[in-house]
């Protein structure tokens, strides 16, 4: 028989596969076409125990670890990338809670992550891949601080119930404190009308005199930066189980199709340029799916991951793009079609070539690592 | 309350062949999932679980090789409180009545089980019989098809069949079998977290000589189904004729129908 984990992990991906099957990917065309998820379909996945795949088991979540998480994320992206993307907000949100959150805060709080959405947010109109372009600042005040500012382009922005928010506690001090929509102070702004991912909410937040206790800091006063950095490299590895899930999809739609038709009187199979598209696209996918899960792996080694977290994102994000083009290509006209899923897999690829750093500043990051070895 | 839900794990393809020697399905290398209508008798017993006022058991039965594990666990993970798995060489190659002989001297040992449920058939063979044939071996009252189920009183389930043509409402005195149909319910999913803690559930291997047995009802050699052909039969359509009135009346009826057929 195979070890508990693995069984574990067999029944997990087995019931991911089901659900996706029977419950997202119907919802992948329409989601996109109406720019939200349907009404009632995030509470199902609340209810089916999504939420708290990786959360700990003392907090009342399965308590899946680093590489099982990706996976189920890679599986759910086969189906429809926006709801993998939700999850990964959340995901990685959890996961700042669990490395920096002190007991308190995270018995307080992280019970909670099974029912309601967490999100993490640093962007705003002055700065974005800038961590000290932020203008939001959190001021003492007697025995509490006063958080003010306005947070933008966050990943369930308006879903998402509590937040974690970057902000500055001196001019050169950056750090995190949790938020809760409840709280006096709090309100949502704007909803971004994004061109893919378009089921994710990416939404603004205000922040008005919003006062909290010392116990909200996450980490430290001036770990900011850490703790944003560390939340970058989470993201990043679940972005390359989504972005192999979004390869995934593209794959089996240009072999389905291949398969079906043909040019003339020949069949796209025995078309070199088809097999040369479909290889591109395999390799893509496969590379992809190598890189986030090294990625995975070393993260739940407990080794230093933050590199190879990069190179999974900013090769993944661009091999979806072009796996998508390549897929169009196969499919013609069906594939420029808004009736097919193709150009939509390559609107959904391209927010991350943006999200959780920009391609660029991945690359930056990796040859930074590599002059330093 | 205890209810034991008997299921079956079935290859997770329709690409099945069959054996040229014997005219079984061939399942050797094949992956196996739990048998989709098995899913709707666990849903009824966990159904039942929720809403009774009493404390109610839900045990899992199957007999299969040790990976047949895995559908007790996701079936553990939907909520069942224990599996039960029957593994042993000497079961190998049974036919339904064999399997049914091995599923009843077991759920003897598990003992005390008021109701007992099963999928109206697997999806592999298609044969529906392992349940009729428990209920025959343990002596107790049995309905097939049931799409509806209820506890209509103390020790006492009311049930709808649903046949081709008809509809029949049944009330059967517990302990009873029933075997029951998709239309029963949508099966839930288990959640991440029960897959987790479905691994802290006991999960009890009995081997032959755990059981209470008679040998020559074991296994191939034990099983008296010849398989000649394997083909889809054609639908027959049969006359209906209801019975009506009391039971007495009802009974009347039907010795004067068979009379006049000279079928008695």
């Amino acid at each position: 028989m195979p070890s508990t984990t693995a069984a574990a992990e067999k029944l997990l991906l087995q019931m991911v596969d089901d659900y996706t099957e029977r419950e997202i990917s119907p919802q992948d065309m329409p989601m996109d076409a109406a720019g939200d998820f349907p009404a009632g379909f995030m509470q199902k996945l609340t209810d089916t125990g999504f939420l708290g795949i990786m959360l700990p088991q003392e907090f009342g979540g399965a308590g899946f670890g680093p590489e099982v998480t990706a996976k189920a994320l890679n599986h759910i992206a086969r189906g429809n990338a926006s709801t993998a993307v939700t999850l990964e907000g959340h995901f990685k949100t959890i996961d700042q809670l669990l490395k920096f959150g002190t007991p308190a805060l995270q018995k307080k709080l992280l019970p909670s992550a099974n029912d309601r959405i967490f999100a993490f947010s640093m962007t705003e109109a002055s700065g974005g891949s800038n961590p000290m372009g932020i203008s939001s600042t959190a001021t003492r005040e007697g025995d509490h601080w006063v958080i003010n500012g306005d947070k933008i382009m966050i990943t369930n922005g308006g879903l998402a119930q509590v937040y974690c928010v970057l902000v500055k506690t001196a001019p050169k001090e950056l750090s995190v404190f949790v938020v809760d929509q409840d709280m006096p102070g709090f309100s949502f702004g704007k909803r971004e009308d994004f061109i893919g991912l378009r089921g994710t909410p990416v939404g603004e937040i205000v922040m008005d005199h919003i006062m909290v206790d010392d116990d909200h800091l996450l980490g430290k006063l001036g770990d900011g930066g850490l703790i944003g950095d560390s939340a970058h490299d989470d993201a990043r590895i679940l972005m390359g189980a989504v972005l192999t899930g979004i390869m995934e999809h593209d794959l089996k739609i240009a072999t389905d199709y291949a398969k079906e038709r043909k040019a003339g009187n020949t069949p796209l199979t025995d078309l070199q340029v088809t097999h040369r598209k479909v290889a591109d696209i395999a390799m893509r996918k496969e590379t992809t799916r190598l890189l986030y899960q090294n990625a995975a792996k070393l993260k739940a080694a407990g080794q230093p991951y933050s590199e190879e977290a990069a190179m999974a994102k900013a090769h993944g994000s661009r091999a979806a793009v072009s796996a998508g083009d390549d897929t169009l290509q196969i499919l013609a006209g069906y594939g420029y079609s808004r009736e097919y899923p193709v150009e939509h897999l390559i609107r959904d690829a391209r927010a991350m070539e943006i999200a959780e750093g920009t391609v660029e500043k991945m690359r930056s990051a990796i040859a930074t690592a590599e002059f330093n070895k | 309350m205890k209810i034991v839900v008997c299921i079956k794990q079935v290859p997770e393809t329709n690409d099945v062949t069959i054996d040229p020697v014997t005219h079984n399905l061939d399942r050797r290398g094949l992956a196996g999932v739990m048998n989709p209508f098995d899913k709707n008798a666990i849903e009824l017993a966990l159904h039942l679980k929720d809403t009774a006022s009493e404390d109610v058991q839900v045990a899992l039965l199957t007999m299969g090789p040790d990976d047949y594990a895995e559908s007790l666990r996701e079936g553990m993970a939907m909520g069942a409180d224990a599996g039960y798995l029957l593994s042993d060489r000497a079961f190998a190659g049974a036919d339904t009545l064999a399997t049914g002989y091995v599923i009843a001297q077991a759920l003897k040992k598990i003992g005390d089980a008021d109701l007992i449920l099963f999928g109206r058939q697997a999806v592999d063979a298609d044969t529906g019989q392992v349940g009729p044939i428990v209920a025959e071996f343990l002596h107790q009252p049995q309905i097939t098809y049931a799409a509806s189920l209820r506890l209509s009183g103390k020790n006492e389930v009311t049930a709808e069949r649903l046949l081709e043509d008809t509809k029949q409402t049944l009330v059967a005195q517990l302990p009873a079998v029933v075997s029951v149909r998709s239309e029963l319910n949508t099966p839930r999913y288990p959640t991440p977290r029960n897959i987790q803690l479905s691994f802290d559930k006991p999960l009890t291997v009995w081997h032959h000589d755990d059981l209470d047995l008679d040998d020559s009802r074991l296994g191939q050699a034990g099983s008296p189904t010849i398989v000649t052909k394997v083909y889809a039969p054609k639908p027959v359509k049969r006359e209906l004729t209801p019975l009506t009135g009391t039971p007495s009346e009802a009974a009347s009826q039907l010795i004067t129908a068979l009379k006049s057929r000279q079928l008695i």
